[in-house]
């Protein structure tokens, strides 16, 4: 039932030989997250049924250097009036390179609690950590940071 | 084995409409079902997958939790101070394992 990195690898494999020949030099770390970020994008659409737009509405704060990925903190928020018409239902958090990619689903209420949050998660490798926002009126906006995480915290 | 005990840290009273942090932390191993012990064997996995956070009866905030929350899971959140009442703050566990902490909130 969780989305293990196995299963989003599967699913690239599909495409993995339109990708070969897009990415001559495969060999740089950017151009495997590169090709994990399509996957990404792929996996949101699978799930959802839609494809999420990048948006800097939506910031999801992490450092970009942390010593550990057992812990490594997280703030996530996005500009939004939260009145009935007009608000974040849900966010969620993926890290592609984890073992199991999905992290957390926060549930937002309008009127009663602001789109604002902040925890802790592990990462497993340095990667892009993704954030999908499911507005109210159903569109997606998603944004990504790029975390290097100096220890894998997920075993 | 050290017992679950969960913390929150919120304020006791707020003004009507104002916005106020509500900080929530408990111990729990957060196990992954990634490791394994000396024997060779996995240890199986055993997190908190939800938090709720009810404010006057009413669901306000939640979280689904996964395996990827650090051990300990911190979650910080902002709610509305809308009427005075009871926040109640619920962490579920896997394999039925419920934890519930109570506060009173007064609003002026």
């Amino acid at each position: 039932m969780s989305l293990t990195r196995r299963d989003v690898l599967m699913a690239a494999c599909v495409g993995s030989a339109a990708l070969a020949s897009a990415f001559p030099s495969l060999g740089s770390a950017r151009a495997q997250d590169d090709a994990a970020q399509d996957n990404t994008m792929d996996l949101i659409e699978r799930l959802t049924g839609q494809t999420p737009t990048f948006s800097d509405r939506l910031h999801l704060v992490m450092p970009a250097v942390f010593p550990t990925g057992y812990t490594v903190p997280m703030d996530l928020d996005i500009d939004s009036p939260m009145t009935a018409d007009d608000h974040v239902r849900r966010i969620r958090v993926f890290a592609p390179q984890n073992p199991l990619i999905e992290v957390a689903n926060f549930n937002f209420f309008p009127e009663r609690s602001i789109a604002r949050v902040s925890t802790r998660i592990r990462l497993a490798e340095p990667q892009y950590v993704v954030a999908v926002a499911e507005m109210s009126d159903g569109t997606l906006l998603m944004t990504k940071t790029f975390v290097d995480v100096a220890t894998n915290g997920c075993i | 084995m050290t017992t679950v005990a969960p913390r929150v840290l919120l304020p006791s009273a707020a003004t009507k409409g104002e916005i106020f942090k509500v900080k929530s932390i408990i111990n729990h191993q957060m196990e992954t079902g990634f490791r394994h012990d000396a024997q060779g064997g996995v240890i199986p996995r055993k997190i908190i997958h939800k938090f709720v956070c009810r404010y006057g009866g009413a669901e306000v905030f939640s979280v689904d939790l996964h395996e990827a929350i650090s051990a300990n899971p911190f979650i910080e959140f902002y709610l509305r101070a809308t009427e005075s009442g009871r926040l109640e703050f619920i962490w579920e566990e896997d394999n039925g394992g419920v934890y519930r902490l109570e506060h009173e909130l007064t609003v002026a």
